[in-house]
């Protein structure tokens, strides 16, 4: 059951990645690119880990994955709320 | 075509009733031949040779047209431009003056205001909304 | 060294949980539905995060939550998922 949900997560957060990655090639919002780089960061975190038995090793470098996913999207969101300028729309 | 044309309204209608270019060349044809009744065959085969859609989106599309109140279909499933209110019509002949005089702009706005879901979702992170 | 990586935890649980506003509270204003499925991922992960905190900080040895934490960010990623496949129907 673990190694069914274990897959199933994974390929998970990569579908949501390439469904973020349309979407920042779509309005060239940069959150949108935060957003794709993290999911798949949680894909390789949740994928790795499981393929190298690893499961509760918070020192392991595969941890550092999720560290930098969420790292990423939290300067997204200080991006946007800080440094982000006017978006025109329609602009590709 | 003045900018002012491109009423809130306008993009209202845009929002709801085309979602891409290929829909709007789809009304558009149905708009400029008003009394005669189309099979879907006959709309794919007059598009414009660079539109690209296929059949069951553009059977979506119709769909999404009859929804606003813009065709109706008979029973043999042959759809006709039928404007459900004068306002409505009103908005077609502004897209067809658009069509015509303000082609890039039309099409901008037709995928910004698709990417407007989208786009919220981003906005969703702002912590001020404006 | 432990501190650290609790602070580590701590920045996933305060990230998810940050989104899960931002997105729940547009929501609650524009009343869009791709922001409601955005909201329930971020519940899911945010559910997936603190469990995770609690399976390595809290309990490290007496339960494994394994099961529990895949099953909540599973849950939330197939809401986000449907809600990215239909989100181009009005």
């Amino acid at each position: 059951m673990i190694e069914f949900l274990s897959g199933a997560v994974t390929l998970a957060y990569l579908i949501a990645a390439v469904f973020f990655l349309r979407f920042w090639r779509n309005t060239s919002d940069r959150l949108f690119l935060a957003f794709t780089i993290a999911f798949v960061l949680f894909a390789m975190n949740q994928g790795l880990a499981h393929v190298l038995a690893i499961y509760n090793e918070p020192t392991s470098f595969i941890y550092a994955l999720r560290v930098i996913g969420f790292v990423l999207i939290l300067a997204a969101i200080i991006d946007k709320n800080f440094f982000a300028g006017r978006r025109q729309p329609g602009k590709r | 075509m003045e900018d002012s044309a491109f009423s809130q309204e306008f993009f209202g209608f845009l929002r709801n009733a085309i979602p891409s270019v290929a829909a709007a060349e789809l009304l558009l044809l149905l708009f400029r031949q008003s009394a005669r009744s189309w099979t879907l065959h006959d709309l794919l085969r007059e598009m414009p040779g660079d539109a690209s859609i296929s059949e069951p989106d553009a059977a979506s599309c119709m769909e999404t047209l009859r929804s606003c109140g813009l065709i109706e279909f008979d029973e043999q499933k042959r759809a006709r431009y039928c404007a459900a209110s004068d306002a409505l019509d009103g908005q077609v002949r502004t897209l067809a003056q658009a069509y015509e005089e303000r082609p890039v702009t039309l099409i901008r706005m037709i995928y910004a205001l698709r990417d407007t879901r989208i786009q919220s979702f981003a906005d969703a992170f702002k912590f001020r909304k404006r | 060294m432990e501190t650290f990586n609790l602070i580590l935890y701590l920045m996933a649980v305060l990230t998810c949980i940050a989104c899960t506003v931002l997105l729940g509270r547009s929501y609650m204003h524009a009343g869009v539905r791709l922001l409601l499925w955005g909201t329930l991922c971020f519940v899911g992960l945010s559910i997936s995060n603190v469990l995770l905190f609690f399976d390595l900080i809290v309990f490290p040895t007496d339960v494994d939550l394994r099961l529990w934490r895949l099953a909540a960010a599973l849950a939330g990623l197939l809401f986000l998922l449907y809600g990215f496949i239909w989100e181009d129907r009005p």
